[in-house]
């Protein structure tokens, strides 16, 4: 039980200031792109009109994401953001399954991780927005319904990227503290794996597709 | 008889125990309940299927009563661990760790058996859907759980982080008022997940071919329906990990205990309006598919009006405990 909320920290003395590095959800990140890239490399190898098995797979991503990521934002941004959707629900659902794995830990676990890829959310539908509105009627929906209500509408902006980030963040950390803490109260016996597949494989893919749907919606938000 | 701080941790500890189990069994009892009268009516409706309509019934109220289950851990760790104690800030973490888990299960029980119900009556309405009804109420019961989960992690930090260092004047009001903050910020969110989700399964037997945007719009409403609950679990954080000088006088633990309850209690409104707001969207979309990109933009929009008020709590916590 003690291993609870105990994270390793390299701590660099930087300038008067202490950067902190977790080590853990560094080199977990770092399993999770090797895995993708693999996958990437399997899936396109010997690309055929008969596809073999890894490529079926990566043919469901690709049209599933690429299908939802049109039906929120119009034919051209959606090739444009496609790809960003397409690697972001990858991501997140490959770092969120790490969790059954027996002395893997999910990336998703540290809070880093998902503030992180809220803030990259964040900053990617804002410029999206600029882009598509111009600057003027992109500040001028802060002043709406009347000017006064600006600060409060700048805090609900924020907040989005507080609420999309601890969503993630709350559940997979929820799910790996339950099944530690029933674990050890069962001494691993039966549990175990039961909750393991439903807060790791159910509850993680389900948890990755809300947050790609909700970094889409940021940006089909900004957009129109 | 005498009363030294070893006594006052245990009282809490029972306290807490009692309260988390007793607050955290009301939710799941009423949405289970809710789950078997659906089913009897679906039963009735359709008597052909009933082994079916049973069965969905039983997993719907498994996964509601979830909630509760989550509320009995905690309960049996508070009444079968020996906490000692260094100072009374322990007997307050234990009150709110019980509180938070308590309260943070009353919404996602009810919640989570709204969609069991909707899943039961529509195998009646349309037994060639009923895998799939399965499959979207054990979706939307899960998403329901999230903020019952919240008041969970919530619970587990309390009791498992060292607070010994810190001053006890203001500690113990910040502690009890992180319990606040993620228990009652709860209950609103789980109680409108579950609306939507219900919207959700019923729209599917209504229309068959619309399983994809009802499906993905129910996790879009429920995730903004969540969003308040998020804001208690993010002031309860804030409470629980930021260092407060020590203090003689009463007014910064109240402000600080101030802080947490206008998060809880500012949270439980626009969960439940917000979900209002997704449950109808859902439940048009499924008998209008052609207006889906319509709905969802007036629902964001509704859902972001209704959460103002969430936002307005947010903002006094946040001067509560960051400017008094």
């Amino acid at each position: 039980m003690n291993e609870l909320g105990k994270v390793h920290q390299l701590i660099i003395p930087f300038f008067g200031h202490d950067m902190t590095f977790n080590l853990e959800a560094i080199l977990m990140t770092w399993i999770v792109i090797v895995l993708l890239v693999l996958f990437g490399f399997f899936a396109t190898r010997d690309k055929s009109i008969l596809p073999g098995p890894v490529q079926v797979i990566g043919e469901l991503f690709v049209t599933q994401l690429y299908g939802l990521t049109e039906d929120a934002l119009d034919e051209k941004l959606s090739k444009t953001y496609a790809p960003l959707i397409c690697a972001l629900f990858m991501f997140l659902v490959l770092s969120n399954w790490l969790g059954i794995i027996p002395h893997l830990e999910e990336p998703t676990k540290d809070l880093n991780t998902p503030l992180s890829l809220g803030i990259m959310g964040f900053c990617i539908a804002h410029y999206a927005g600029i882009k598509a509105k111009g600057f003027k009627s992109y500040a001028g929906a802060y002043f709406e319904p009347i000017f006064f209500m600006m600060p409060l509408n700048l805090i609900g902006e924020l907040a989005k990227v507080i609420s999309i980030s601890f969503r993630l963040f709350g559940n997979i950390m929820g799910g790996s503290i339950i099944i530690l803490v029933v674990s050890h109260l069962t001494y691993s016996i039966i549990f175990p794996p039961v909750l393991n597949a439903f807060f790791g494989l159910f509850v993680g893919t389900i948890q990755a597709f809300v947050f790609t749907m909700l970094t889409v919606v940021y940006i089909s938000v900004q957009v129109k | 008889m005498s009363f030294d701080t070893q006594t006052w941790v245990n009282v809490a500890a029972f306290l807490g125990g009692g309260m988390a189990m007793g607050f955290g069994a009301i939710g799941a009892a009423i949405g289970e309940g809710y789950t078997a009268a659906e089913a009897n009516s679906a039963i009735s409706r359709n008597p052909d299927i009933s082994g079916e309509i049973f069965k969905s019934m039983l997993v719907g109220q498994a996964i509601a009563e979830s909630a509760s289950i989550f509320a009995l851990v905690i309960a049996m760790i508070l009444l079968f661990t020996d906490f000692t104690s260094v100072s009374c800030v322990t007997a307050c973490v234990l009150l709110a760790s019980g509180l938070s888990m308590g309260l943070g299960a009353i919404g996602s029980g009810v919640g989570s058996g709204f969609p069991a119900g909707a899943a039961c009556k529509g195998m009646a309405r349309q037994p060639e859907m009923s895998g799939r009804l399965t499959t979207n109420m054990l979706i939307g019961s899960a998403v329901c759980q999230t903020p019952a989960i919240f008041a969970l992690v919530t619970s587990f930090i309390l009791l498992f982080t060292n607070f010994s260092g810190r001053p006890v004047s203001p500690t113990w009001a910040a502690i009890l008022g992180a319990g606040f903050a993620s228990g009652l910020g709860a209950i609103g969110s789980g109680l409108g997940g579950g609306l939507v989700a219900e919207a959700s399964c019923e729209g599917i037997s209504r229309q068959p071919l619309s399983v994809t945007p009802v499906t993905n719009i129910m996790l879009l409403g429920q995730a903004v329906t969540q969003t308040t609950a998020i804001y208690g679990l993010l002031i309860s954080f804030i409470l629980m990990f930021k260092a407060f000088p020590e203090t003689s006088s009463i007014a910064p633990p109240m402000a600080l205990l101030g802080a947490g309850l206008c998060m809880g209690l500012g949270a439980i409104g626009p969960g439940v309006g917000e979900g209002f707001t997704a449950q109808s969207a859902v439940r048009w979309i499924a008998r209008n598919e052609n207006a889906t990109g319509d709905l969802t933009r007036i629902m964001l929009v509704g859902q972001a009006v209704a959460e103002s008020t969430g936002i307005y709590s947010l903002v006094i916590a946040l001067v509560l405990i960051f400017v008094v």
